[in-house]
Parts: C-alpha cells; sequence; structure tokens
C-alpha cells in the first residue's frame, strides 16, 4: 500500500519535524500511531496523503513515487486517498449534505460537482454514510449548527462517502465522548475492513487504539520509537513513550488502560434515522 | 505652506478667476437659464432612452467584467493552489504565472475606464460598445484583484483539503471557499454595479453613449434648461442605484430560511431571474452586435490603431511636457482634497445631527447632491465658471469629494463614543472646546484615513478631468488623440499607468505606516 524509506522531513523554518522514518504497509492493513503532542503523527499523516513532500528519503504510494508524477496523475492519486482531519475544514456556512457529498468532488466529472451545488445528486449516499455515525437527521444542516464533536464526524462521513482505498485519519474522534469515540473509531475500522481498504489512525488516547488496531507505532520528537503487534505493547512502553509529558497515559474518560469501556459490546450502533 | 505654495502654482490655483465679469456673465447665464428645467415632450424620451443606455451599459459592462475577473482570479489567488501543496512540480512556473497575471490586473485598472472608453471610440466609432468593453476591461481588472484577495483573506483549509483530496480548483473553489466568502463577493460585485452607473454616465462624455453624451451636447450649446433636468436625473440615478445596491446587500446578510434539499429558497431564485433579465435586456437593448466586433476586419483595424501607438515618443521635450502634466495632477488632487476635506467637515458638523433634525436633513441632502454629481460633469461646469485649466479641476474635485467625505466624516462622528465630549460638557466646557478634546481626538485617525483614501482615488480622478480642459495629464491626452499624434499619446498613457502604479505602491506603504504603533 505505502511504504517510506528513510524518511526525514524540515519545515521551511528549519524545524526538523521528522527523521529517519521507515515504515511500510499492505493493503487492507490497519494501523494506530500514538504519542505525546508534537511528536509529528499529523505530519507523517500529511506525508502520507501526499500533502507534503518529503525533504529527504523516498515515499511509495499506492504504487509509485507520487512526487515522480505529472499533476493530472497526482491528482488522480489523491482521489484514492481519504483523510479525517482533526479540526474537520468544513465552511461553516456550508451544508451537511454538502459538506459529505464533497468526498468524491475528485472522482465526479466537474459539471456533477457544479450541479450537486444547487441540488444534491446523492442525498442516499450522504445520509447512509451521515447514519452510521447517527447524523442523519441534521443532513440539511449547515455545518455551523453542529457542535464540534458532531461536526468531527460529518468529517468521517466525508471519508466513508468518499470511498478511499487509504483512509488516513488524524486525531479523528479527539472532540467525543468516550462511548461515541469509540463507536465511531469501530465504524472507520469495519468499514476499512469490509472494502479492503488499509487504515491509518492517529490516536490520542492509547486505550483507543490498543482495543481497535492490530498494530501500533509510537512516535516521539518525529521519530518511530516502536514499531509492533498490539500483544506486544504493553504499560511500560507506554509509559517510556509519554515519560515527558508527566502523569498518566492518556486515556479515554479515566480507564484504566487495556481495559475496555463497557459500552463496546453493549454500543450496537443505534442507526439514526434519515430525513425524508 | 511650504508645500501648499508650490502646490498652488502648478494647479493655477486663482479664486479670484471666479469672479471675473466675463466668467460671471458666462456662469450666471447658464445657470439662469437651468430655472425652469427642461420639460419637452421630445426631450423627456431622449432623456429616458439616455437613462435606460447608461443602465444597460452598466450592468452589460459588469457582465463582461465577471466573466474576466472569475479566471484570472482564479489563477492567480493562491488560495486555490494545487503546486503549493507538498510543494509539487511546477510550483516556480505558477508562482511565475500568477506574478504575470498580477501585472495584466495592474495594467487593465491602472488605466481609468474613460481612457479605455476614448481609446475604443475611435476603433468601434460612437456608441454604447466602447463603453461596455472599457467597463469590462477596468472593472475586470479591479474584481478580479478584489475576488483575490477576498478569497485568500478568508480560511482557506477546507479548499486546501480538497485540494488535497484530488478536488479540481474549480471545485474547492464551489466547495471549500464560495461558502465563505460568496457574500462578500457578491456584494462588492453589486457595489461596483453602482461604480459602474456612476461611470457609464460620465463616459458618455467621450462619446461612448448614455445619460453623459447628452449632457456633453447640451452644454457645448449651454443648454442651462436640458443641463439641469439631466443633472436631477444624474441625482435620481445615482441615488436609486445606491438605494438598490444597498437593498441588495442588506438582502444578502439575512439567512434564507428553507427546508428541503434544494439549496436556495424561493427569494434567491427570484433575484436570479431578475438579474438574467436584467442582463438579457441589456444586452438587447444596445444591440451591441458582439460577433461584428470580432470579425476579421474589426480585429485587423484594431491591431492597426492600437499599433500606432508604438513605439512611444521619449524625446526629452514630449517627456518635460508629460512630466509637468502628471506633476500639474498631482496638485490638482491634493488641492481638491485638501479643499474638500475642510468643506467636508464643516458640512459634516450638522450632518451628524449635533444642531437637530432640519440641519441635519438639509445638510445630507447637499452633501448627496455633491457627490452624486460625477467629477468630470463638475469640472465641465467649473470650466465655465473659471475658465479652462487646472483651476477648474481644482473645484470640480473639491465640490464632489466634498460630497463624499462629508457624508463619511458625519457618519465617523455619530458612530464617535459620546463619553468623552459628555463628561467635558459635563464639567462646563463651551461645546466648542468639547468638540475639540473630546470628540475630535477619536476620530481624526479615521478622517485623515479617509482623505487619503479619496486622495488616492483623486489623482487618478485628476488624471481624467483633463479631457473636458481641467488641466493634467488628461489634457495632454485628449488633445494629442485628436490631433492622432498616437505616439506622443502612448507617452501619456504610459505616464498615467505609472502615476497610478505608484500611487498603489503610495497608499500601500502609507497604510502600513499608519498601523505600525510608531505611527
Amino acid at each position: 500500500m505505502f511504504c517510506l524509506h528513510d524518511v526525514e522531513l524540515t519545515h521551511a523554518n528549519g524545524f526538523v519535524a521528522l527523521r529517519e522514518i521507515a515504515l511500510a504497509l499492505q493493503t487492507g492493513e490497519q494501523l494506530a500511531i500514538v504519542g505525546p503532542s508534537g511528536a509529528g503523527k499529523t505530519t507523517l499523516l500529511r506525508l502520507i496523503s501526499a500533502a507534503l513532500r518529503p525533504s529527504k528519503g523516498r515515499i511509495d504510494l499506492l504504487g509509485g513515487d507520487p512526487w515522480a508524477l505529472s499533476a493530472a496523475e497526482l491528482r488522480r492519486l489523491r482521489t484514492r486517498i481519504g483523510v479525517a482531519h482533526q479540526a474537520p475544514p468544513l465552511p461553516p456556512r456550508q451544508r451537511v449534505v454538502t459538506a459529505v457529498l464533497a468526498g468524491r468532488l475528485g472522482q465526479w466529472p466537474w459539471w456533477k460537482g457544479i450541479a450537486s451545488l444547487a441540488y444534491p445528486v446523492d442525498v442516499t449516499g450522504a445520509c447512509a454514510a451521515l447514519a452510521r455515525l447517527e447524523l442523519g437527521e441534521r443532513i440539511f444542516d449547515r455545518c455551523d449548527r453542529l457542535s464540534g464533536g458532531q461536526l468531527q464526524r460529518v468529517g468521517i462521513a466525508r471519508v466513508l462517502y468518499q470511498q478511499a482505498q487509504l483512509v488516513l485519519a488524524d486525531e479523528p474522534v479527539s472532540a467525543l465522548d468516550p462511548a461515541l469515540a469509540l463507536q465511531t473509531v469501530k465504524v472507520l475500522c469495519d468499514d476499512a475492513a469490509a472494502r479492503g481498504a488499509t487504515l491509518v489512525a492517529s490516536l490520542h488516547a492509547v486505550d483507543l487504539a490498543r482495543s481497535c488496531f492490530p498494530r501500533i507505532v509510537g512516535m516521539r520528537e518525529g521519530r518511530i520509537v516502536f514499531d509492533l503487534p498490539v500483544a506486544a505493547v504493553d504499560d511500560v512502553l507506554l509509559s517510556e513513550l509519554y515519560a515527558t509529558e508527566g502523569g498518566g497515559l492518556p486515556l479515554l474518560a479515566g480507564e484504566q488502560p487495556g481495559t475496555v469501556p463497557p459500552t463496546v459490546e453493549a454500543g450496537l450502533p443505534r442507526r439514526g434515522t434519515c430525513w425524508r | 505652506m511650504v508645500i501648499l505654495w508650490p502646490l498652488g502654482v502648478i494647479g493655477e490655483f486663482r479664486p479670484w478667476t471666479l469672479f471675473e465679469a466675463q466668467n460671471l456673465r458666462v456662469m450666471g447665464g447658464f445657470l439662469a437659464a437651468f430655472l425652469p428645467p427642461a420639460s419637452g415632450g421630445e426631450f423627456l424620451v431622449y432623456l429616458g432612452r439616455a437613462t435606460l443606455e447608461t443602465l444597460a451599459i452598466a450592468t452589460a459592462g459588469i457582465a463582461l467584467a465577471f466573466l474576466l475577473a472569475v479566471p484570472l482570479a482564479m489563477a492567480s489567488t493562491q488560495a486555490l493552489s494545487v503546486s503549493r501543496l507538498g510543494p509539487g512540480a511546477g510550483r516556480r512556473r505558477g508562482e511565475w504565472l500568477r506574478a504575470v497575471l498580477r501585472v495584466v490586473l495592474v495594467v487593465l485598472r491602472g488605466l481609468p475606464e474613460l481612457v479605455w472608453a476614448l481609446l475604443f471610440v475611435r476603433v468601434f466609432g460612437l456608441g454604447p460598445a466602447a463603453g461596455v468593453l472599457a467597463l469590462g476591461l477596468t472593472y475586470g481588472g479591479m474584481l478580479a484583484k478584489v475576488y483575490a484577495e477576498i478569497l485568500e483573506s478568508g480560511d482557506n483549509r477546507p479548499a486546501r483539503a480538497l485540494l488535497e483530496a484530488g478536488a479540481s480548483r474549480l471545485q474547492a473553489l464551489c466547495y471549500g471557499l464560495l461558502p465563505g466568502a460568496a457574500q462578500e463577493l457578491t456584494s462588492y460585485t453589486v457595489y461596483r454595479w453602482e461604480c459602474a452607473v456612476r461611470a457609464s454616465v460620465v463616459m458618455g462624455f467621450v462619446g461612448a453613449g448614455g445619460l453623459g453624451q447628452l449632457m456633453d451636447q447640451s452644454m457645448r450649446m449651454l443648454n442651462g434648461s436640458e443641463a439641469a433636468t439631466i443633472l436631477l436625473t444624474f441625482l435620481l440615478l445615482v441615488l436609486a442605484a445606491d438605494a438598490l445596491s444597498g437593498l441588495l446587500r442588506r438582502q444578502l446578510g439575512e439567512a434564507d430560511g428553507r427546508a428541503g434539499a434544494l439549496a436556495f429558497g424561493r427569494r434567491t431564485l427570484l433575484w436570479l431571474l431578475l438579474l438574467g433579465s436584467a442582463l438579457l435586456g441589456s444586452y438587447l437593448w444596445l444591440e451591441l452586435g458582439l460577433a461584428a466586433l470580432l470579425s476579421r476586419s474589426a480585429l485587423t483595424s484594431m491591431a492597426d490603431y492600437f499599433g500606432a501607438f508604438f513605439p512611444l515618443d521619449l524625446s526629452p521635450g514630449w517627456l518635460a511636457a508629460v512630466g509637468w502634466g502628471a506633476l500639474e495632477t498631482v496638485a490638482i488632487s491634493a488641492l481638491g482634497t485638501l479643499l474638500a476635506a475642510a468643506a467636508g467637515l464643516l458640512l459634516a458638523l450638522p450632518a451628524s445631527g449635533r444642531y437637530g433634525q432640519a440641519f441635519e436633513q438639509l445638510t445630507r441632502f447637499l452633501l448627496n447632491a455633491l457627490r452624486s454629481v460625477p467629477e468630470l460633469v463638475w469640472a465641465t461646469l467649473m470650466a465655465l465658471a473659471a475658465g479652462l485649466g487646472p483651476f477648474a479641476g481644482i473645484l470640480a474635485l473639491a465640490l464632489h469629494t466634498s460630497g463624499v467625505l462629508g457624508r463619511l466624516f458625519a457618519e465617523a462622528l455619530q458612530n464617535a463614543p459620546p463619553r468623552p465630549r459628555d463628561a467635558l460638557l459635563e464639567a462646563g466646557t463651551p461645546s466648542g472646546i468639547a468638540f475639540l478634546y473630546g470628540t475630535l481626538p477619536e476620530v481624526s485617525p479615521q478622517l485623515i484615513a479617509y482623505s487619503l483614501y479619496r486622495w488616492e482615488m483623486n489623482i487618478r480622478m485628476a488624471a481624467i478631468l483633463g479631457f473636458v480642459g481641467a488641466g493634467g495629464l488628461g489634457q495632454l491626452l485628449y488633445v494629442k488623440l485628436s490631433l492622432f499624434q498616437y505616439a506622443q499619446a502612448s507617452t501619456v498613457i504610459a505616464a498615467m499607468l505609472l502615476l497610478s502604479v505608484a500611487v498603489d505602491a503610495g497608499s500601500a506603504w502609507l497604510r502600513r505606516w499608519l498601523a505600525s504603533p510608531g505611527g
């Protein structure tokens, strides 16, 4: 799916955000990235989504070096990658349905995108994506009427609707309460598994990463500290990773690491009803 | 004084000429003929047609400008740059392209629409086509620049995220930028339409159709009663355009209540229909015959015509004359603005309502009347009153600008916090002193900023007032074009362009300087 060879990224101001990154992922794999804030998780995801160009090293993405492609080919490549942002970049005055449908803009011919501004071309599809996150009834609301958590889920609905082969999620549930956070990450994982898509998520809550992902990468100060199957990631390892932060490990509300919040099993998705 | 004296000499500032017997007689006779305004049936039909033509020119011109501005803005704004992602391949090329486009925009809007009109009239003959094209080019440049700035000033993350997900520029614009910027963009376009109505009135003076052409004829024949009616029509038209644009912009601010999947409500649909019919109506009314404009013979004659402008005449003698013309232009604008600022402040005091309701209404009407008559019309009137030359230009600028500044000043005074002044009044300070100590310090930065901004506009305006004989670069250009001496004319045009660019850069620098804490 993708492979990073000794990648380094230096920002324009000279700050080295990533160094000596080597990471490879097979198609259909699911990976969580954890680490203290400022570790370079977001930058790494932006590298993988071909939004940032590495200053050193090589990146293979969906079968080739994206930075050797022509502009048109790069654009086509980018349509196959979906990103859920921590603060979803949605215009406040846009309607939820438009924000979700925008996920497939890259795959649509230009006239379809324009027509959809006047009358949404795929209300059913947008509604289905929103319903999986229990937001079906907000489909015709404007984004500025939503709370931060709801907005974050609209961003995720957009990625679900995009049906990308590679899904990247940058702290996608940071504004959600623990039960909803877990349920939402599950939706992302299930969707990727069902479609055979690859999923990479950076997560702040380590217990969430451990309960949902088979493979975990720990990052600190721009480096990958460990890259292990979930069974090998224990509290000692994590405590070392977060040693500089002080206090305990960052968890979903106050649970012990490793224990799973009770809502996981009970939390069968209560499907929201759709407008219609 | 050190600065003012030379300015006065260059601008031939001679107030006493106003009272010379001959000028008084001409002006007096002309003004006496104002009453009663002409109201003959045939003349009113002419007037009605000319008014409609003016509106149609403005509407068609803005439509053309819009068509020109959208692709230019999309290509020149950084907010929609694909090559900056990464950064990817072609970034250097993208930056070059944007820089070149910016220069094109500077040239388009650097030359006043009146100059373009004057040039086009010689290609397409007298009539509205020249006016529409002139408006389209100048306003196209202005709209493109402001559109690009509006797009860059908002939150760019949505558009960037869409580009990163492989959306095209157009899609990123529609889905990422427009939701946040549409209101401001529309509001600015409506405002520009209002300006275009004023501009198209004026362009008639160089033969580009509409009310201005009618006014020019009446003035040449010193037909005061017709001129009075036309001036009244100006006033009504400008006030109506003002009101309509205000109404439109207020409507934009309100949320359009609706339910369901359709993205817009009934009212938006109504406005769109209205807009469509206005565009179609303008196009049909003007009988532009765009096909004829783009025919081979028209294109070759255009190429021949513009080819005659090169190479520029750069002989020292002519350069000196152009330099003097530019100096005269700057002097006219500086003195005109200074007079206007003083008069505007005096008028703003009653207009802000501090001497009672009656005075407020009266001065507001006076201010509206002053500013609704375009500078160029004032200049033709003042050329009668004070004779041809720069002094007429100074008076014309001062009259129009005092209307504009008076209104802005009055609003600033009304919005000034009342507490400092009230505190002084309660302490027994006379009201005049309380104004100087309590209100003026609060508003003076704003007043200065407004005056500087108008000065900037007046430099451009002073460059074209010469078309009706009010001195400066415009007079040189008009004379040379009339004599078919195109090489000299193009030197004057280049000088206008340089002046405009210098003003742009100077005002940008001044704004930064004023905004900095030391300023």
